[in-house]
């Protein structure tokens, strides 16, 4: 398997130079994202996210399981990453690199353990049926900021999708079909994103949404979680070069900027899909939770 | 109706994204790479197939579409153009329609059938906007036989399930059967209908006259619903548009 191509020592000091003069390859920003895009499919709980050229796909689906034994009360929520050569050559299926590990064990410590989907809203029988939640995420194309955009996506779809609505009588459970009963949205708590600064020049400088160049020349980058509240979920400080406890300290309030600019493109997003979906103004009469 | 699109992947060497019939599939080829000792091949290139479920993670389903595509798409590409070299296919399923009632199960249809064809046209797209040297290219359909012996080609979730047979036929470019895998009870004579159907939606009108002829026939046709001329149409239009600063410069 290939590796992935390191920058050429031209480029390398090109880009460099370049960042001393305060200036980035692509005419951003030091502070700037790419353009982001965010889309979704026909069904409900597939969010197409692109930062850029990277483009990740995710897609959240439900089965009904038996809860595990010592949380009876607790729905299942995994979330599932798998790097393929779709997006990278260097990326080998069906083997963990450590790319994989590290953006899973992130995303796992930003959305699932910072309670972001409240796992007891998908108990239906205590202590024998749980809805089985699933966030499978494909990245389909990779330049850099993998962590923010699966992050972002995962969330995304979260917040798209919509669960079978169903009901419990004398220990019966039913489940509705979309056709009898509109599905329900997600109980979720707060909105957590991830946002990835890298450094450069011994941590004297920073940078936000680094391409995979910039982010293959830089000595160390920081990954912050934060909802669009100021709540910080995770701070995690990796590949090594030592940094300014100030410096840090800047970082994360930058992060914070840019959570709610993330937040707000993410509301803009699902607010329009809504609007699409919502066909002669009907949905909010048709909604599970009102009353019958 | 089948939507069709070119290199939508920037760092795959050749990409395609095919939809038709509620199923859709991002093909990624990249090759001809280095192959690992074990895979390598002494006289021709290793075709190594991957697909990947719109959700959970691959199972026997996936890796017996893997072994036909593969089987396929060795004929297809001139394999011995590039000796002791990797191709490499990522298939990822993006959306499989669902019949609209709720399993404990993940949405997957039942058979596994269905998606082949979308997988099919989907490589082979993927493989013309790598540029790797193919002998042919191909085209694939899904009928389904109900139980009055009707045809039904491009099934939906719900016809498929009350079906008494599913076929799947590929035709290579020249008119030939490339794949047939059938599913459930039929007899000869059904078969043979069927395979008459299939050749009609994938080829077009049989070709009884001579090559030079039979060429002003297509460019005069205006029948574009055969598959053959849709992924005819979807390279031209790419290519087109790819050419257009040649264009303007006169």
């Amino acid at each position: 398997m290939p590796r992935e191509a390191e920058p050429s020592i031209n480029d390398r000091a090109f880009l460099l130079q370049a960042l001393q003069e305060n200036i980035r390859l692509d005419g951003r920003a030091l502070d700037a994202y790419r353009h982001l895009d965010i889309s979704f499919g026909d069904d409900y709980g597939v969010a197409d996210v692109r930062l850029g050229k990277t483009r990740v796909l995710t897609r959240i689906s439900a089965s009904i399981t038996a809860p595990r034994p010592d949380r009876k009360f607790d729905g299942i929520f995994t979330i599932t990453t798998e790097l393929s050569p779709l997006a990278s050559p260097a990326f080998e299926s069906g083997r963990q690199s450590d790319l994989e590990t590290h953006l899973s064990r992130i995303l796992e410590t930003s959305l699932r353990r910072s309670q972001a989907l409240s796992t007891e809203s998908l108990c239906l029988v205590a202590g024998q049926k749980v809805w089985a939640l699933r966030a499978d995420i494909h990245v389909l194309d990779y330049d850099g900021g993998l962590i923010d955009a699966c992050c972002l996506s995962t969330l995304t779809a979260l917040r798209h999708y919509r669960i079978p609505d169903a009901s419990v009588k004398g220990g019966d459970l039913t489940v509705y079909t979309p056709v009898e009963r509109d599905p329900v949205p997600l109980a979720l708590l707060h909105h957590p994103v991830c946002v990835t600064l890298n450094f450069f020049e011994s941590g004297e400088k920073w940078l936000v949404d680094a391409t995979l160049m910039e982010q293959q020349c830089s000595e160390g980058e920081i990954v912050v979680a934060a909802n669009p509240q100021g709540e910080v979920c995770l701070v995690q400080k990796g590949g090594g070069g030592e940094v300014d406890a100030l410096v840090l300290l800047r970082c994360v309030e930058v992060a914070m900027g840019k959570v709610r600019e993330l937040g707000k493109a993410m509301d803009g997003a699902l607010a329009k899909d809504a609007k699409r979906r919502d066909k002669g103004g009907m949905s909010r009469e048709l909604r599970a939770e009102n009353e019958r | 109706m089948a939507n069709i699109t070119l290199s939508p992947l920037y760092r795959a060497d050749g990409s395609a994204k095919y939809s038709k019939a509620g199923y859709s599939v991002i093909a990624a080829v990249s090759g001809p790479i280095e192959v690992q000792r074990r895979d390598e091949l002494p006289e021709e290139a290793a075709v190594d197939i991957a697909v990947r479920p719109a959700a959970g993670v691959g199972g026997l389903r996936e890796r017996h579409l893997e072994s036909i595509i593969q089987n396929t798409l060795r004929r297809v590409i001139l394999v011995s153009a590039h000796p002791r070299s990797l191709i490499q296919f990522t298939l990822q399923i993006v959306t499989s329609p669902e019949d609209g009632t709720v399993t404990g199960n993940l949405p997957q249809a039942a058979s596994n059938l269905p998606v082949l064809p979308a997988l099919l046209q989907a490589s082979i797209l993927a493989l013309i906007s790598t540029s790797i040297p193919l002998s042919m290219t191909l085209t694939a359909t899904l009928v389904a036989v109900n139980s009055n012996d009707t045809l039904i080609p491009d099934p939906s979730v719900q016809q498929i399930k009350l079906a008494s047979s599913i076929h799947v036929l590929a035709f290579s470019s020249h008119g030939e059967l490339l794949v047939v895998e059938s599913e459930g009870d039929f007899t000869m004579d059904t078969w043979e209908e069927v395979y008459q159907k299939a050749k009609l939606i994938c080829h077009g009108e049989e070709e009884y006259k001579g090559e030079s002829e039979s060429e002003d026939m297509s460019m005069n046709s205006e029948d574009v619903s055969n598959l053959e001329n849709v992924l005819k149409d979807a390279v031209e239009r790419k290519i087109a548009k790819s050419q257009r600063w040649k264009e303007s410069m006169g």
